[in-house]
């Protein structure tokens, strides 16, 4: 099966949303979700020739070195993995949420998800900035897309941080493609190896710098908390969840490709960028009232941890980073999903407020709780276990620094997560001790979110044991020898 | 010739650059994100030149010129010319919300 | 002036002095050698040959690297979906009066001229610098200029936002549907002579294999969208003037 077909499968569905809507004036639920299962299908396809046989496709049948190629190997399929399931939940909440009416949000959705698995599978520089881009707009316009002023006010913020982003990604291809003529992934890592040192640092300086502004790490992490706070409830979970996850592969692939051999200063900065994010981002979250917001700012911190993961620029480090990607993607998309089912019952977003309400479900809390102690870390639960793995790989490959942070950062997420949990369990108490008058907010319903939540907690669970298992351990080692095995990507995609 | 070009696109880009970090006027930071645009495509032209040379067009009347760049600088154009066009859409629904277009009032979102 | 802003625009000043001479000395250690090497050597030698096209940088933009056009055109459909998602329209309004009559029938003179220059652009965007991009842009500058000169009643009642939509859409699938040809015939996505479509002499109109389709395809898709942009959000002036 083509790889392309995962790009141009959302794509085609995308374009034809517009035609359904002239037939249609509000699309049938049963349509979007075919479409969604077919882009789904097409995805999981393409993550498993990824996983089970590393294969490249040239498009329009020209060579490599002439044409654009698509690659999937063992780090894109784990990331293609993590997205599609994303997506897939995320449109499965915005079906039930608002139906079929808002026909230009899922056209805007599926064009996001051909762009996620556009970004994953390229091997070409400047096609990789083609479809960032799409990815971007497309994610300024799920933001702002409930059309309340702070959506507006985020996704201006998103956009001009983004766009900047973008502009500086650019210089790097410019320089790049003035260095060296050469614009393939896989040609590229020899050809750099020649260019002066400081036409290096400028390249080094602009890309990591666009992809740092992309990603949200924390001198330049602005438009993230605005961002993720103001967008509706499945938008900021598919935000939190997958659409940085895409940025850090990006910054991964990019750093070890044209990096790790030709000049180690990105890594040391990767990891300096990983700690202030999270001494950052857990320092700013503990100040929050807003829940939505204070998940954002964990979101900060937690791409920190992935970005000490990666800045080890080792096989392990790399391989324990992808695995807190996996694990914040369950625990951030339950938590998003359940804190918009409470805050949506209980009319507000303020910690403080809903301590004093009594509309909250008990099962909503206690899966709210597992989550919560899975992100803080503890044993056996996921987040502990890519926690401890990134830990052990950082003081081996980094230094003590990045090790006390996540140690300090642990300590402080496990602070503001107790507030949240004792809000929210102290609202259960109110309702189960008094005020009859509220039982109208009452019916448990059963549904698809609901379920979706209950699963990933579950898998949550089931990750965190697996984690102890050695053949699961060697599967992700893996993925981190296939980032930092340069050779083996050029004789992927140059077919060699 | 060559170093004209990329001195000025050097000097523009900068000049973006500050513009967006340092102007309150909304409207002057979208300006000033055009301004990068514009310089990095400079930047992009200008690698392809070779002085003397001609469109690339066949048949060619001498050396033609490096088409890769020209390629990536129409695909660029739109790019830029889409991420303009819709910050000027959430300018205007801002405007309409706060009734103002500096940075230091629309603050709403803080902390 | 405070102290506070001073200090911060110093700051930001030092901050791009500093970037910009970055900048400038990774520029001064290239050497520049003024050839054309790699992928843009065979480009410049073998692409009338590949692809029948005798422009290049169209045969760059829609044989070899058309992949990359494809993924800008969706740029532009997901912006102008997301501006239409904006400022939704929920009823047209004529309220604008046009200008005079001697303008309205000049244009009307002066308007088969445009629209065949756009047309020229498109189609022979395979033989001289233009392109479905051009052209589309061309088009959609027309559609204000209508606009300017007969009104916003004039929109609403030869080209409703739904048709535009379509147009649009009917761009982006030809588009999709010509790569996917490609992919069905098993030469792989987007490919062009090598699935089929007549090459013809190059240097005549009919030549390039699919490049002329895709130059329509783009061109319908951009101009419809660019005419969207525009009429979507000049409509909130009206309001403000209409109430």
């Amino acid at each position: 099966m083509s790889l392309v077909l995962a790009v141009v499968t959302p794509l085609l569905c995308a374009f034809l949303i517009p035609v359904f809507h002239l037939v249609w004036k509000t699309l049938p639920v049963c349509l979007v979700g075919v479409m969604g299962l077919a882009s789904l299908a097409a995805s999981l396809a393409a993550a498993c020739t990824g996983w089970v046989s590393p294969a490249a496709s040239l498009l329009g049948g020209w060579p490599p070195d002439l044409g654009i190629v698509l690659v999937a190997d063992r780090l894109a399929a784990p990331f293609m993995l993590l997205t599609s399931m994303g997506v897939a939940t995320s449109l499965v909440c915005s079906l039930e949420k608002y139906g079929g009416g808002p026909w230009r949000y899922y056209a805007i959705f599926f064009l996001l998800a051909a762009s996620m698995n556009g970004i994953l599978l390229t091997a070409d520089l400047f096609n990789l900035f083609v479809f960032y881009e799409i990815f971007s707009v497309a994610a300024y316009l799920l933001v702002a897309s409930s059309m309340s002023w702070q959506a507006m006010e985020a996704g201006l913020k998103y956009l001009v941080l983004g766009t900047m982003g973008a502009l500086f990604f650019l210089l790097g291809t410019a320089f790049i493609f003035m260095a060296t003529g050469i614009l393939n992934m896989a040609l590229l890592p020899e050809a750099l190896s020649v260019v002066p040192r400081e036409t290096l640092t400028v390249i080094s300086t602009c890309l990591v710098l666009g992809l740092a502004l992309k990603t949200g790490a924390f001198p330049v992490h602005f438009w993230l908390p605005d961002a993720h706070s103001s967008a509706q409830t499945p938008v900021s979970a598919l935000l939190s969840g997958a659409l940085v996850k895409v940025s850090v592969y990006a910054l991964t692939r990019i750093s070890c490709l044209f990096f790790l051999s030709n000049g180690g200063g990105v890594f040391r900065v990767i990891t300096i960028m990983g700690v202030l994010s999270i001494l950052g981002g857990h320092l700013m979250a503990f100040r929050q009232d807003d829940i939505k917001r204070l998940l954002a700012f964990s979101t900060v911190a937690q791409i920190g941890y992935i970005l000490v993961g990666v800045g080890c620029a080792s096989a392990a480090g790399i391989a324990a980073a992808v695995f807190h990607a996996i694990n914040h993607m369950l625990m951030k998309m339950g938590l998003f999903i359940t804190s918009g089912d409470i805050c949506e019952r209980v009319g507000t977003r303020s910690i403080r407020a809903i301590k004093d309400t009594a509309g909250v479900l008990p099962a909503n809390v206690a899966i709210f709780t597992v989550f919560a102690l899975a992100i803080v870390g503890v044993p056996p639960l996921n987040g502990f276990m890519s926690k401890w793995f990134i830990m052990l790989f950082s003081v081996t490959d980094t230094g003590l620094c990045p090790a006390l942070a996540i140690a300090a950062g642990t300590i402080i997420s496990a602070a503001y997560y107790y507030g949240v949990v004792s809000a929210l369990v102290g609202s259960v108490v109110r309702r189960n001790t008094g005020s009859p008058g509220n039982n109208d907010l009452d019916s448990p319903t059963v549904s698809a979110s609901s379920v979706i939540t209950g699963t990933f907690a579950v898998l949550c669970l089931l990750a965190g044991l697996a984690a102890l298992w050695p053949p699961m351990q060697s599967s992700f080692l893996s993925i981190g020898e296939t980032a930092v095995d340069i050779e083996g990507y050029a004789r992927l995609v140059l077919g060699k | 010739m060559l170093m004209l070009g990329y001195s000025s696109a050097v000097v523009i880009f900068c000049t973006g650059l500050y513009t967006i970090m340092a102007r309150r006027n909304l409207f002057k930071t979208v300006i000033g994100l055009s301004l990068m645009e514009a310089s990095v495509l400079l930047v992009i032209v200008t690698s392809g030149f070779i002085p003397g040379g001609v469109p690339p067009i066949a048949p060619f009347r001498g050396v033609a010129v490096n088409p890769l760049p020209h390629a990536f600088t129409l695909t660029a154009i739109v790019i830029g010319a889409s991420d303009i066009a819709l910050a000027l859409a959430f300018i205007v629904k801002l405007n309409k919300h706060y009734g103002t277009a500096d940075i230091d009032k629309i603050r709403g979102l803080r902390g | 002036m405070n102290i506070r802003l001073a200090l911060s625009r110093l700051a930001s000043m030092i901050l791009c002095l500093s970037f910009g001479m970055l900048l400038f000395q990774g520029i001064a250690a290239l050497d520049m050698d003024n050839r054309v090497t790699g992928a843009a050597a065979h480009y410049l030698s073998n692409a009338p040959a590949e692809t029948g096209a005798n422009n290049i940088v169209s045969a760059i933009l829609f044989d070899y690297r058309a992949f990359d056009t494809l993924g800008e055109s969706t740029v532009i459909f997901t912006a102008v979906c997301g501006i239409a998602m904006l400022f939704p329209r929920k009823q047209i309004l004529h309220s604008a009066r046009g200008l005079s009559f001697i303008t309205r029938r000049g244009i009307g003179f002066v308007a088969p001229f445009i629209l065949m220059y756009a047309a020229a652009i498109i189609l022979t965007g395979h033989l001289s610098p233009g392109g479905g991009f051009q052209g589309g842009t061309v088009l959609a500058t027309f559609t204000v200029l209508m606009c300017v000169v007969y009104g916003s009643g004039f929109e609403s009642t030869h080209l409703p936002p739904w048709k535009k939509d379509l147009l649009e859409s009917a761009g982006a699938l030809l588009f999709a549907g010509v790569g996917l040809f490609g992919l069905i015939v098993g030469t792989g996505f987007l490919s062009n002579l090598s699935a089929g479509f007549p090459s013809g002499a190059p240097g005549t109109l009919f030549s390039a294999g699919s490049i002329p389709f895709l130059n329509i395809a783009v061109a319908l898709k951009v101009g419809a969208g660019l005419s969207t942009i525009f009429y979507c959000m000049i409509n909130i002036v009206e309001d403000r003037r209409g109430s």
